[in-house]
């Protein structure tokens, strides 16, 4: 058992088992920051100019259509600004939303203001309720820490099948270095598209087909999408200065936007899992990942971070409150949704995965200089 | 000032919520749980919602379901679907819900309405008509079972009838102009708003709430409901909950 | 401790709810047992007033509500046919009300009532609280509610009134006698507005 160990510039610590720290008690987060990630980073002119590149190319492939790109839009900050970006350069884009049963009432509300006011089209894919509670439930018994996979998996594998069907080359997501450049640890989140995995839970804990919902695969979207059928995911949120709090500004004041408290709370499952499935279950607090983002990227103190961190990100009235939503959603008694938490953890090695796919991809992209910024 | 009321209606179908055009094409709508409470937090004025199966397969009202719907609620629901005793009426009430529909029990037996009304109170019973323009000569004509059934009763005449039996308030759908969003059918609420003195509410054609703007200076207190516009957004028919704000709601009366 | 009185009639579920998102413990009384400990009453109420009598009545607690009510001062508040209840008598009935407040309960005059739609009284409407302490604190300057009924409830102490609202005529659509109030539209399911009524009675 290792001794509790916290880097020194940021804010990760050795509940990422993982993590390695060098002399200085910088972790390796930081580190593959520094040499890596920072290095292949353009924003400023550069940036600008490769954004207009992309742009250029993105109205000409959509030339003649009713859109050009689509867009990933939760109503979270990232993919709200990424669509007033986009709008800003001229793009068309149709707003593509994944509802998987727990939007929150201010995303749907953001949602709306967006497309309203810039004059976009939407497009919602509806998941089928039953079959994503089923594999949610799946998930739960699995005992894997992963459990928000389900509403992930789905939204990329929607988004790419539509975007094959009409024939759009190019996705737009909100993905972005500027909060997201040190990423959850696979030991926290496992790869989400990772569909060799969902599909052994589910086998072993699912009570139902999976008919409807949609499946992806890694092969699938990081091989033959973008190579074969050339539908390339681009980030254009890598390309200009992204000040989260100066962006969450820009949005109220344009279009009444409302913020979140924390990343990724536009889905109440999603709030339920990182603000206190993960952290009670599992002793993984994804608060550390997405300041330790902002630390390094100077959005934020290290300080700050520390002052923040000693609260609990949910009160206890909220957590049960919340613990009864989401059992009561789910069908089962909060007696059963309990037995979950209290069950053995489980990881991803506990069934059957892609994973070795995934490193050697992974080693594949960085060597030809493909991928900044991958999970490890 | 008594205001009007603006009212979304879903429809559940299969244990889902879904969206009808004609009362046919139902389309996908998603976890009606979820769907409720984001109304509930837009602070809706009250809700309905209709189980289209339950009275056309003779199956009875799924009370799980309506239980937790009635959790999520801070504002009245109506409950509609399968529903044929007074028992039901009491069940259905007993777990949290102010108002219970019915379509074609009403026309089975009226004196459900006067029996029901007698136990819960007539503000309880609703009974809503289906009309759709049938015949040679496309007459108003109340239809029944997810609008397979003729009745042979006339809209403003089953009204009154309604009123008197002690229905609390009369829901009036056009099946013609379901799902369309071109505007609701003024000549038909016409005929029933000059039949009777009791709570009416519209349902099926509105597009925009400039629809329910207009039904409402023409009509005064009313109650405006809406499918398709409260749950769909743009050209694509994107699932998109939707309701006015507070400020909006002034600017229609 | 706050306690909803069972007797079968009225959303007691939908007041429990929102006790419970306030993290208020709420009990709920069927018997006269039950009513131990309480401190603040709710009395719900839907329905006709001889049928809501006749269900409290035979529920048993109708003695041990008198005591605790009229004797031991517990704070109550009645919603809806529960306040009208409160009353002697009601048109809509035959059978003797609570008397806890000299009133009687009338039905609208329709002839008052503009436009086609006249009764019930069903939906949102304003309420012009007489001042802003006890149960209407902290609403803010535009108080409304949820109404759903045929008859309202008439005072004869005018004292008694604590607001009120319009339909066809001015009526008392909340009232107090010392450590009894009544609410003739529905809290429960009035958002907001309602949820601020529910925690200021909690407070009382």
């Amino acid at each position: 058992m290792r001794n509790f160990q916290i880097c020194s510039r940021c804010v990760m610590d050795t509940t990422d088992s993982a993590i390695v720290f060098d002399a200085n008690g910088v972790c390796d987060h930081c580190v593959t920051f520094d040499t890596k990630v920072k290095p292949k980073w353009h924003t400023g002119e550069r940036g600008v100019q490769e954004l207009r590149a992309l742009v250029d190319a993105i109205k000409v492939s959509g030339k003649g259509k009713d859109f050009d790109c689509i867009i990933g839009m939760s109503g979270g900050i990232d993919s709200s600004y990424l669509t007033y970006i986009a709008t800003e350069y001229g793009l068309r884009p149709l707003v593509f939303h994944v509802d998987a049963g727990w939007n929150t009432q201010v995303a749907v509300n953001n949602i709306e203001k967006l497309v309203d006011k810039l004059g976009l089209d939407l497009y919602t894919e509806v998941i089928d309720w039953q079959e994503m509670r089923d594999l949610q439930l799946s998930y739960f018994k699995s005992g894997v820490p992963h459990i928000d996979t389900p509403q992930d998996h789905a939204f990329f594998a929607t988004m790419y099948k539509f975007a094959e069907q009409h024939n759009i080359k190019y996705i737009l997501t909100g993905a972005n270095l500027s909060t997201e450049c040190i990423r959850n640890p696979i030991e926290w989140m496992y790869y989400q598209s990772d569909s060799i995995q969902l599909r052994d839970i589910h086998a072993k804990f699912g009570t139902r087909p999976l008919a409807n919902y949609p499946v992806t695969s890694i092969l699938r979207h990081k091989i033959w999408l973008p190579y074969i059928k050339g539908i390339k995911v681009v980030r254009p949120l890598n390309m200009v200065e992204y000040d989260k709090a100066a962006a969450g500004k820009l949005l109220t004041d344009l279009f009444e936007w409302q913020p979140y408290p924390q990343k990724h709370f536009e889905s109440r499952f999603t709030r339920f899992y990182e603000g206190f499935w993960l952290p009670k279950k599992f002793g993984f607090d994804t608060r550390k990942v997405q300041y330790s983002s902002l630390i390094v990227t100077g959005q934020m103190t290290r300080e700050d971070a520390l002052e923040k961190l000693k609260l609990p990100v949910l009160d206890d009235a909220t957590i049960r409150q919340e613990f009864e939503y989401v059992a009561n959603k789910l069908e089962i008694s909060t007696t059963e949704l309990q037995s979950y938490l209290d069950a053995p953890n489980k990881t991803y090695r506990d069934y059957k995965s892609q994973e070795t796919i995934y490193m050697l991809g992974a080693k594949a992209m960085k060597a030809l200089g493909l991928e900044i910024g991958g999970k490890r | 000032m008594l205001r009007p009321r603006i009212m979304p209606c879903l429809l559940v179908h299969n244990g889902g919520l879904y969206k009808t055009v004609g009362f046919g094409q139902p389309k996908y709508v998603g976890d009606p749980l979820n769907a409720v409470r984001i109304f509930n937090e837009k602070e809706v004025d009250e809700l309905m919602v209709i189980d289209i199966d339950a009275s056309r397969i003779g199956q009875e009202p799924d009370y799980k379901l309506i239980a937790n719907l009635a959790l999520e609620c801070r504002m009245p629901l109506c409950y509609g679907g399968g529903v044929k005793t007074v028992e039901q009426f009491d069940r259905i009430i007993g777990l949290g819900v102010e108002k219970v529909a019915v379509s074609s029990a009403a026309v089975d037996s009226p004196e459900l309405v006067s029996n029901a009304a007698s136990r819960v109170g007539n503000q309880s019973v609703v009974v809503v008509i289906d009309v759709k323009k049938t015949g040679f000569f496309k007459k108003y004509e109340v239809v029944t079972l997810n609008a397979t059934q003729r009745t042979g009763l006339e809209p403003s005449v089953w009204a009154a009838k309604l009123q008197q039996l002690g229905a609390g308030e009369i829901v009036l759908n056009s099946v013609d102009r379901d799902g369309e969003m071109k505007g609701y059918d003024f000549d038909l609420i016409d005929s029933v708003r000059n039949a009777i003195s009791t709570p009416l509410t519209v349902l099926g054609g509105a597009g925009s709430v400039e629809d329910i703007r207009g039904l409402v200076n023409r009509y005064g207190i009313i109650g405006a409901a809406a499918g398709s516009l409260f749950v769909f957004k743009g050209k694509y028919r994107a699932v998109l909950i939707n309701y006015p704000s507070r400020e909006e709601k002034a600017g229609i009366y | 401790m706050i306690t909803i009185v069972d007797y079968g009639l009225g959303n007691v579920q939908a007041f429990a709810n929102i006790y419970k998102r306030l993290d208020v413990p709420v009990a709920f009384a069927k018997t006269a047992n039950d009513l131990t400990g309480a401190t603040h009453i709710v009395l719900p109420g839907v329905g006709a007033f001889d049928w809501a009598m006749e269900r409290l009545e035979a529920s048993g607690m109708r003695t041990t509500l008198d005591r605790l009510v009229l004797e031991e001062g517990k704070h109550v508040l009645g919603i809806c046919v529960g306040m009208q209840m409160m009353a002697r008598r009601s048109d809509e009935g035959s059978a003797a009300g609570l008397g806890w407040f000299d009133a009687e309960v009338k039905r609208f005059d329709e002839a008052h009532i503009q436009g086609r739609t006249h009764l019930p009284h069903m939906g949102w409407n304003d309420v012009h609280p007489l001042d802003t302490l006890d149960l209407f604190q902290e609403m803010g300057p535009d108080v409304r509610f949820y109404f759903l009924h045929s008859y309202y409830f008439a005072p004869n102490d005018s004292g008694n009134v604590l607001a009120l609202a319009d339909y066809g005529d001015r009526f008392a659509c909340a009232v107090r006698h010392q450590n009894i109030y009544g609410v003739q539209f529905h809290p429960e399911k009035s958002h907001s507005w309602g949820i601020q009524l529910l925690k200021n009675f909690a407070r009382l």
